[in-house]
């Protein structure tokens, strides 16, 4: 290596680790403060923690209702995404291996949810489920969050089925197998590493999902973490301490999930975004 | 397949619930939108048509274009921070650094983490008296500039807009990254024989070989801008005063703190024509470089 290129990587380091320290230094300036108690923190809020106090965890736990809102996000989280992966692939294979008059049609009607912005139908959706006395409750929920992920997980599903060869069926049809049969024991098991990309997607947007359940959801009981993180920090303004030790045991198992499957969410996220 | 009886029966039972659930809660709404947007209601009493009265009140407010400058803000200062941002990175982290991995990870990490939890974070960053950054600030002696960063009507959009990128940032850095490694690898050789090399090559060749993800990109970043809403409901809650809201968070309080769901429709009918227009504006800019 010549020279200049010497140069240029010093100067890229340089700016790469800038970055880097940027993105993790509000992070970890979090997690280790919320290990301090409130006068360790008010005099020196950059030192290491005397000690590992983890009773602001034990009393974020109580005091935010953090298994509340944990068990809350987990059901709501994985009932859309059975339903939004369910439904999808279902609709996807149809889309995908059947020709029939309103085809194109109906994927392109699809195709149009990725160009909703969700603001637009906020409104209207709470009055809906006011309609139906849906409202706080956690179907009011999984409904919008499953209407508005059909749209990715359907075109990443159909593309996936629509390379699957012509005659993949066929066998299914010689031995008698159902339509719905040939769905369920051909279809589907193959379209496993596409479903786990929808999967993984659905998986995190609900997870972090904020404006619906703000408006949807009304008692403490229900509330997602998100819903509930926001609520219990804009309470508990008095010890910032206590704050850091609720967000730092959202964010850990975010960021492991994220260190486990981050090449499918990078690649999930981006295509997510590329195609709106 | 067609051969097999009862397709058609089986076509529409598969499709119908995707379509009942979809069509019934993303799509008619928007129509219902338009609807409540000509209608004086407060969600309580009988609903009153009185044309486009919503939007000549909308238009004369102004908090309303308040917000529609905060927008603005966020969207220039979105495209200014995200765009070149992510390139620069995207092009550093494509002349295969050791490295490259861990950066590329962590520039990643704000995107996957909620937005909640983003505003949640940054405001324990810019808090005035326990904050981060004003703490920062005393360390190094800069005791003098220390803002009350969300609070200080000088300051506040700025710092909305700098977690905002914080965000994002690293989104586009991964889509640009895709498309330049998407180059094949004939048009960096020839390049190399023309004489082309450094900032040359990565100004004359580089850059316009990725010019559409560009342009997807900077559309990306604009429908977003016009999105923001967990952000600032959290940071500032649109205040002081109206002085951080954006057209969202005025939807919001009009249509769920007061109770005026007409008016509340019609500023969301408003910010997806606002957005309709920017990005077809862009959209036929970026088309007609390239003719």
């Amino acid at each position: 290596m010549n020279k200049k290129s010497a140069g240029f990587r010093i100067l890229a380091y340089t700016f790469l680790s800038l970055f880097a320290m940027m993105n993790i230094v509000p992070l970890f300036w979090m997690v280790v403060n919320s290990f301090k108690n409130e006068q360790e923190y008010a005099a020196d809020p950059f030192s290491f923690p005397e000690a590992l106090h983890f009773s602001n965890y034990a009393e974020a736990w109580k005091v935010a209702n953090m298994n509340v809102y944990f068990l809350n996000s987990l059901f709501v989280t994985f009932a859309s995404l059975i339903v939004t992966v369910f439904f999808g692939a279902l609709a996807s294979y149809f889309l995908s291996r059947f020709q029939f008059k309103l085809r194109g049609i109906t994927y392109g009607v699809f195709l149009l949810g990725m160009l909703v912005p969700i603001h637009a139908t906020l409104i209207p959706i709470f009055l809906i489920m006011q309609k139906l006395h849906l409202l706080d409750t956690h179907l009011s929920l999984i409904l919008p969050y499953t209407a508005f992920h059909l749209s990715l997980t359907i075109i990443i599903l159909e593309g996936f089925m629509r390379g699957f060869p012509k005659d993949l069926e066929e066998s299914g049809v010689m031995d008698g197998a159902g339509i719905f049969r040939i769905f369920w024991s051909i279809i589907l098991p193959i379209t496993r590493p596409a479903m786990a990309t929808v999967v993984i997607l659905n998986f995190i947007y609900n997870w972090n999902e904020y404006l619906f359940a703000l408006v949807l959801i009304s008692s403490s009981a229900l509330k997602t973490l998100p819903l509930g993180l926001a609520n219990f920090v804009g309470i508990e303004t008095a010890s910032l301490t206590l704050q850091m030790a609720a967000l730092t045991m959202a964010l850990i198992p975010i960021i492991i999930f994220y260190l486990l499957l981050q090449k499918q969410l990078v690649t999930g996220m981006t295509a997510g975004a590329v195609k709106g | 397949m067609q051969t097999l009886r009862g397709t058609k029966l089986a076509i529409f039972i598969g499709l119908f619930p995707a379509l009942l659930i979809y069509l019934g809660i993303a799509i008619v709404p928007i129509g219902m939108s338009l609807y409540y947007s000509v209608m004086d209601w407060n969600g309580i009493g009988s609903m009153k048509f009185i044309g486009l009265d919503n939007f000549v009140k909308i238009l004369g407010d102004d908090t309303f274009w308040l917000s529609v400058q905060n927008n603005v803000i966020i969207m220039v200062t979105g495209l200014i921070g995200q765009i070149p941002l992510g390139l620069l990175l995207a092009l550093l982290l494509n002349r295969g650094l050791k490295g490259s991995g861990f950066f590329r990870t962590v520039g990643f990490m704000p995107v996957v983490i909620s937005s909640v939890m983003v505003s949640l974070i940054w405001g324990m960053v810019y808090n005035t008296e326990y904050g981060m950054l004003n703490n920062l600030l005393g360390l190094i002696g800069l005791d003098g500039w220390k803002q009350n960063w969300l609070g200080d009507v000088r300051w506040s959009m700025l710092s909305i807009s700098i977690a905002y990128i914080w965000q994002n940032c690293g989104l586009y850095m991964v889509i640009f990254l895709a498309a330049l490694q998407n180059i094949p690898d004939e048009v960096n050789e020839a390049a190399e024989l023309d004489g082309a090399t450094g900032l040359k090559r990565t100004f004359r060749i580089t850059i316009p070989m990725i010019r559409s993800t560009l342009l997807v990109g900077v559309v990306y970043s604009i429908s977003n801008s016009f999105r923001v809403f967990d952000l600032i409901q959290i940071l500032t809650g649109g205040g002081p005063a109206h002085q951080t809201e954006v057209m969202t968070i005025h939807m919001y309080n009009s249509a769920f703190m007061n109770m005026r769901y007409g008016y509340g429709s019609a500023v969301s009918i408003l910010i997806l024509l606002f957005s309709l227009v920017v990005i077809s504006v862009v959209n036929r800019l970026g088309r007609d470089k390239d003719a």
